[in-house]
């Protein structure tokens, strides 16, 4: 047991800190993070961001040689993904192409697929956007309504998608739709965004701008050819698929940074030397996030070394969400004017992490998934 | 990075067990008391060199065993003998070892009734005593440790003095505690998680409820954050990792302490129920090497001194 990095892994990070150093435009703080990634603005810096990336070998590390990546470490794509995140994540929406779209179109994908998607992922120019939530089929997504039926060689897609991040600006969709009438009968389609009968309808909400999508799908003509996998297949895809971002988000990295600033604004103020009580608050919350980290890492670990996948993703998640929580409680109640415009990137770091006990699955389905399947308590 | 224990750290936790399987076993007469220490098992231990891991492995080693012994509902003195003293002496002294706060010399304090040996932090310095167990008054108390409180003040001007070691008394103190909280919280969720999943209410097992599995869960995260962070703080022997894991580790107790007696209803307030034999300590420790809020201010003042370029640390070090 040992808890250090290795010099190789201490060079890469420095590595990718010194890409963003010199990618980034010198008001990437100022001007594009507080417009936050998902913001039209953002996902178009992505293309040019993504293609340099690429260039530099910095965009599928971890993919196979053969379609452009390096075979890296799991290690060095977890450091990669840190340091995007905590730098306002400038690949925007093209983390979930390298992340997981790509790898599951090397999975599961037919040749044609493969010709057509990955090289475009792998030089970082094509925006997907991920057509999973419905309005009444979130975390519980298998009640999903969203209807492919066959007709010919084509399938007639019919329904609609909600908080579809990117979809303005988004080349290709990644749809779940029905293909039959079982519960799990769902299917994965890839549409492009500009094909007939697709439109895109924003709406205004507690988190920034670009997230808050509705899709609507009536009567779209989607070759038979565009689904990945067999009818019905996609649940267990996606299963895989999303085990590529088990542990979701490094919260505590992104939450420190967030501390690390929230530090500074309130010295810049004079309202933290004098005062024990804000200071202990800070120091409290940095060992939260410590410990969020050490479950996070633990997971990573696990895959490092092919252990069979277990719950412990579910955990540290719900020990990261606990963090963010007393994080934003701090920003409220000593920073309370990052929210009416006191400072643009603390805003930024709150108005994202609204919803953090929600995406990729709730927080309560994290407890039960942990509660039955990792401590074996019985089912209500 | 590696999560795992090492084979021969996983060698020495597996002959720890052996030791403990046919030594801990809680006497019949002692069930019903608030603590119950094993002195026949810390002399066990003692003699066949778990004590002096720290000496002659490594401070992880000796975490490993703090936390191990943690687990049980008899009591071992394992994280101050064991642990703490070789880290900040680097040599052997008598055990068991009791660590005590200066500025409350006339306080009843934890484990002076078994102590030997006692480190004082006086802030700057350590003062050692050699404790005479003629000296020290017996306490009764809920917590599930010794107390005692000294007969008379003892004269620290005439102890042996450790100058300049008072930070690294308190960084190990913090080490230990967190150790010991993370293997008694363990211990006391898995004794509870065994409870809950036979103890029937309302016709099913209590366990079965939503209420309880999310806040199970909970304090399962807890406990397991804690036990990575103490065994990284071992491992890294920095003071900000030491004060992360004892800061983690207080700020949960009032979680632990609330929600593991609820799940035990009635039972769990008694003293034949075991419980109280691993809460009750987490309590006792709840307080220990300056608290949760003085550590907080202490993470804050390490990581975000005047220094601006100091300030970066945490999130570089990654």
């Amino acid at each position: 047991m040992e808890f250090g990095w290795a010099p190789e892994q201490v060079q890469y990070r420095e590595r990718v800190k010194a890409a963003l150093d010199d990618l980034l435009p010198a008001d990437w703080d100022e001007t594009y993070v507080p417009e936050s990634y998902a913001s039209d603005l953002q996902v178009q810096f992505s293309r040019e961001f993504c293609a340099k990336l690429a260039e530099r070998g910095l965009l599928v590390p971890h993919w196979p040689k053969e379609y452009g990546g390096n075979e890296s470490p799991d290690w060095e794509h977890f450091i990669l993904g840190e340091e995007m995140k905590a730098a306002g994540e400038p690949r925007g929406p093209q983390y979930m192409n390298v992340n997981w779209i790509g790898p599951t179109l090397l999975k599961y994908g037919t040749e044609a697929q493969k010709a057509q998607h990955v090289q475009g992922i792998a030089s970082g120019t094509v925006i997907w956007c991920q057509g999973f939530s419905e309005p009444n089929a979130g975390t519980d997504l298998a009640a999903l309504r969203t209807r492919a039926e066959r007709d010919g060689d084509h399938y007639i897609v019919n329904g609609s998608k909600i908080w579809t991040s990117y979809a303005r600006t988004a080349d290709w969709c990644f749809l779940l739709a029905r293909t039959g009438p079982t519960r799990k009968d769902i299917s994965i389609l890839l549409i492009p965004m500009d094909t007939p009968g697709i439109s895109v309808t924003s709406f205004p909400g507690m988190i920034k701008d670009g997230h808050l999508n509705e899709v609507f799908f009536t009567d779209v003509r989607v070759p038979v050819a565009n689904r990945v996998g067999e009818e019905g297949e996609a649940w267990t895809i996606v299963t895989h698929a999303l085990s590529y971002e088990r542990v979701g988000v490094p919260r505590y990295h992104t939450g420190l940074q967030a501390l690390e600033l929230a530090v500074e604004q309130l010295k810049e103020e004079g309202r933290w030397h004098d005062d024990p009580i804000v200071r202990s608050r800070a120091g409290s919350i940095a060992a939260k996030f410590e410990g969020a980290r050490m479950l996070t890492y633990l997971v990573v670990d696990q895959r490092v070394k092919k252990l069979p996948s277990n719950t412990d993703a579910n955990l540290s998640r719900v020990a990261s969400l606990e963090a963010v929580i007393e994080m934003l409680n701090f920003l409220a109640e000593f920073l309370p004017d990052c929210l009416s415009g006191g400072n643009a990137l603390l805003e930024d770091y709150y108005r994202i992490n609204i919803p953090a006990g929600i995406t990729g699955g709730t927080n309560e389905i994290q407890l039960d998934l942990v509660a039955q399947r990792g401590l074996g308590l019985p089912r209500g | 990075m590696d999560f795992q224990l090492s084979e021969d750290q996983e060698a020495l936790v597996s002959a720890l067990h052996s030791i403990l399987q046919d030594h801990a076993e809680l006497p019949q007469a002692e069930r019903f008391g608030y603590s119950c220490f094993n002195a026949e098992l810390q002399g066990i231990l003692a003699d066949s060199g778990f004590l002096s891991a720290a000496r002659e492995i490594g401070p992880i080693e000796a975490a490993l065993v703090t936390i191990e012994t943690a687990r049980l509902p008899v009591l071992v003195e394992t994280a101050a003998t064991g642990l703490v003293a070789p880290m900040v002496l680097g040599e052997a002294i008598e055990g068991p070892v009791a660590l005590i706060d200066g500025k409350a010399m006339d306080k009843a304090h934890r484990n002076l009734p078994i102590a030997r040996t006692a480190l004082v932090d006086l802030g700057e310095d350590v003062a050692v005593l050699a404790i005479e167990p003629a000296d020290v008054e017996p306490v009764e108390s809920v917590l599930a440790f010794p107390y005692g409180r000294f007969r008379k003040a003892p004269d620290l001007a005439k102890a042996r003095r450790l100058p300049g070691a008072g930070e690294a008394l308190r960084q190990w103190w913090r080490v230990a505690l967190a150790a010991e909280v993370a293997g008694a919280a363990q211990a006391a969720i898995a004794f509870t998680i065994d409870y809950v999943k036979q103890r029937e209410v309302f016709g099913r097992p209590v366990g079965s409820f939503q209420s309880v599995q999310h806040r199970l869960v909970q304090c399962h995260a807890h406990a397991q954050s804690c036990y990575y962070l103490a065994l990284r703080a071992a491992w890294s022997g920095d003071p900000v990792d030491a004060d992360c894991a004892a800061s983690f580790a207080q700020q949960g107790v009032q979680r632990l302490l609330f929600d593991l007696h609820q799940f035990h209803g009635g039972m769990g307030v008694t003293t034949e129920h075991l419980l109280h034999f691993w809460l009750y300590r987490i309590r006792a420790l709840q307080a220990e090497a300056g608290g949760v809020h003085r550590i907080g201010l202490e993470i804050a003042n390490r990581l975000w001194p005047d220094a601006p370029a100091a300030a970066q640390r945490m999130a570089q070090a990654g």
